[in-house]
């Protein structure tokens, strides 16, 4: 497989705040990959740059071949994009919208009107193609926001954060609509979220980004694997050394680790402990056990503790999967 | 043709916004049509009193003089005033009055010898020329009322010492058949041999287009030019909250991902503008030749240049819309667009005279309206539609106008944020 895009160190500053520190990754042709990462991780950003909206400040990448910094033009024809807000005119119905976004992409006559009615059919809103924007549901508009990346037949589709605000049944009608862009049409498709279940259902790479930064980026499968068998996040009265290594030595168990704890900030200056963004949130010790396999982990930590007659003050288990592997990484979840 | 699909765009939901439709088509007719009929009826009632006035030298004084007043006050049409010959001088320098009737100092003695005697009528050069004519007719009136008069009562006189110095044998001469034959022919005589005579000076008239083009418009006919203006204008905040809004809803950065310049996406989100700006000015002034008509106002002209008066009005349009990328480039939310908005094209609308006309508003503000775009395109357009110019005696205004125009496009361009 060739890749259909090459992301080579793209940074993007404001002044002194870098939104996107050095991103690079790649893109596969006809692969489906996630960006996956809180608000104002800088996927928003990257997608920005990689379609021509904004310039990059440092670093390139290369798009069908093209660059992004000398050959937007050609870049641009082979982007889609689906921008995170409804980038819709609300008094005009569906097709005119369409037609509309058609014809800056140079489609006329027939052939603009063809490729109204496929990407209607896409979205499955012929029927109410007639009527304006704003009298759609948010899933439905929604699905006009997509058709609209898609009437010029992109071979790369960015859809950022598509499905903000969009009820269940509308999101799953989105699923499928990707997931049969890029199956049935072997469209590349650059997906960013800060759903995890929506990157494990639809990606076949992600790339976790935070703070401007890719901290982690393999498969789904592979990411969830750093985990193991889940993650169990054990409070405890007090902990030292050798709790810590007998803990990290019990079967089932990968490793142990103490979780800092944020200083007690001067008074007057009382700030929301890091901890209060973790499952736990008042524990004088918390330690962060790695499992292999997290129901016989759970035992075997229980049954430590209690031969050493250490009472637990708190116990979380996560299951493997995005959510947890960002938590592993960043100390944060993904919120929304 | 980008371009003009985003115009197209930008149209379709322009004209699907009612209120904005009614807001830049049907209030400017409101405006116009109130305005007009406001301000014509505060002329007409400046008008009331229409005799003619006439200012007076009374270099006389005398008995006669009072008569020779009397008689033309008597005589109607004319509003007689006294002034003294150098005030009065002054006044017809300052086209403030449009003429002079001077009663010789000799006036009176004259009349009272029976020797002529000559009232000068002295006109300013744009007096009109009907009133020129009927202050002529009644002057010359009252003139032969006094001539018959003086003469009659100079021949009785006469008659009067013959009779009282006559020998008895001819006192059978001033009999009834002789007196009233001396009275026929005294008549004749003031017929033929005026004793008061009218001289009057009309300097070189200019004509009527060239009175029109030195006067001062009549206040109602200055209101389709200043709505049209205003009005124009105001479509500078329809392109500033197009873009806004498009920056809203994200479609902005949609148009910016797609494979087309930036130049085109501002030609594409400027060409509305000025296409409704046109739509708008051929509303307004037709409905300021034809609708005016039908309430019964007195209807507009469109000027004796209509290349003149195209390029003006282009330009009018030209300088709204690159107002609107200003507007666009500075303003940071909806708010301070409405707030930009109405400074913009209320406020400086008003400096600009859109509501008034310009000589009213330069005796007051002086100097001080040419620093607006709505100065220089009205005065154009009241030049054009109402003095009757043509294209280079509007030169100046143009180039003001293509200023500002040039202007607002650099600061707008400079300061607009495609990000």
């Amino acid at each position: 497989m060739t890749a259909i895009l090459e992301v080579d160190n793209l940074v993007k500053k404001y002044g002194d705040f870098e939104a996107v520190g050095g991103v690079s990754f790649s893109v596969e042709q006809g692969e489906v990959f996630g960006l996956l990462g809180p608000n104002g991780a800088g996927k928003t950003q990257t997608i920005s740059m990689l379609t021509g909206v904004i310039q990059p400040t440092a670093g390139t990448a290369r798009i069908g071949g093209h660059d992004i910094r000398a050959q937007m033009d050609q870049v641009k024809k082979i982007n889609g994009l689906v921008p995170q807000d409804l980038a819709l005119y609300p008094t005009l119905s569906a097709r005119a919208n369409l037609n509309f976004f058609g014809r800056i992409y140079g489609l006329r006559g027939k052939e603009l009107k063809e490729r109204v009615e496929d990407v209607l059919r896409i979205v499955a809103l012929t029927d109410r193609a007639d009527q304006a924007v704003d009298k759609y549901s948010g899933g439905m508009k929604r699905r006009v926001n997509i058709a609209a990346g898609l009437i010029h037949h992109p071979k790369l589709f960015f859809l950022d954060e598509p499905t903000v605000g969009v009820d269940p049944q509308s999101r799953n009608h989105i699923f499928e609509s990707v997931l049969r862009l890029n199956q049935e049409r072997g469209m590349s498709i650059v997906y960013t979220s800060h759903y995890m279940e929506e990157v494990e259902l639809l990606c076949n790479r992600v790339a976790i980004i935070d703070q401007g930064k890719i901290i982690a980026m393999d498969t789904v499968k592979n990411l969830v694997a750093m985990l193991g068998g889940g993650v169990i996040y054990v409070g405890l009265p007090r902990v030292d050394d050798e709790i810590l290594a007998g803990l990290a030595n019990l079967p089932a168990v990968a490793e142990a680790l103490l979780v800092p704890q944020p200083a007690n900030p001067p008074a007057g200056e009382q700030q929301e402990p890091e901890t209060a963004e973790r499952p736990l949130v008042s524990t004088e010790k918390l330690v962060k056990v790695v499992a292999k396999q997290n129901q016989q982990a759970i035992v075997n930590v229980i049954n430590y503790l209690n031969e050493r007659s250490l009472n637990l003050t708190s116990l979380e288990i996560l299951e493997p999967n995005l959510e947890t592997v960002f938590l592993h990484l960043t100390g944060k979840k993904l919120r929304e | 043709m980008t371009a003009l699909s985003i115009a197209y765009k930008d149209l379709q939901i322009l004209f699907k916004n009612r209120g904005l439709i009614l807001q830049l088509f049907l209030m400017p007719i409101i405006f116009t049509a109130i305005m007009s009929g406001a301000l014509g009826s505060l002329g007409s009632d400046e008008e009331k009193d229409t005799r003619i006035p006439l200012a007076v030298v009374n270099l006389d004084g005398s008995e006669a003089s009072q008569q020779f007043l009397s008689g033309l006050d008597a005589a109607g049409g004319v509003r007689v005033k006294i002034y003294d010959q150098a005030e009065a001088q002054a006044l017809l320098d300052e086209s403030e009055i449009m003429r002079i009737v001077t009663i010789p100092a000799n006036f009176s003695a004259n009349l009272g010898s029976n020797q002529p005697t000559t009232v000068q009528i002295l006109n300013h050069k744009d007096a009109p020329i009907q009133e020129t004519e009927a202050v002529r007719l009644v002057v010359e009136g009252v003139a032969q009322a006094m001539t018959l008069e003086s003469q009659i009562l100079f021949s009785l006189q006469q008659m009067g010492e013959m009779n009282a110095n006559a020998p008895p044998e001819y006192q059978q001469a001033f009999s009834t058949e002789s007196l009233q034959a001396q009275a026929r022919a005294q008549f004749e005589a003031a017929r033929s041999q005026e004793l008061v005579t009218i001289a009057q000076r009309i300097p070189a008239q200019k004509t009527e287009e060239e009175r029109q083009a030195e006067g001062n418009p009549r206040l109602e006919d200055v209101t389709v030019p200043g709505f049209a203006v205003l009005f124009v204008f105001m479509t500078a905040q329809t392109t500033a909250l197009s873009i806004y809004n498009e920056k809203k809803v994200g479609s902005f950065r949609r148009l910016l991902a797609a494979p087309i310049s930036k130049a085109t996406l501002l030609v594409g989100k400027m060409l509305p503008n000025m296409i409704t700006g046109i739509l708008q000015i051929v509303v307004i002034f037709a409905f300021g030749v034809w609708g005016m008509q039908a309430l019964g106002l007195k209807p507009d002209s469109l000027g004796n240049d209509f290349l003149a008066f195209t390029l003006t009005l282009l330009l009018l349009v030209l300088c709204s819309t690159a107002l609107g990328i200003l507007i666009a480039a500075i303003a940071r939310t909806e708010g301070q667009i409405g707030g930009l908005s109405t400074l913009f094209l209320w406020g400086l609308g008003f400096l600009g005279g859109c509501f008034m006309p310009l000589f009213l508003l330069e005796r007051f503000l002086k100097q001080l309206p040419m620093i607006v775009p709505h100065y220089w395109a009205k005065r154009a357009l009241e030049s054009l539609l109402i003095r009757g110019v043509s294209l280079t005696d509007i030169a100046l205004e143009l180039a003001m106008l293509s200023g500002f125009t040039a202007l607002f496009f650099a600061i707008g361009l400079w300061k607009f944020d495609f990000d």
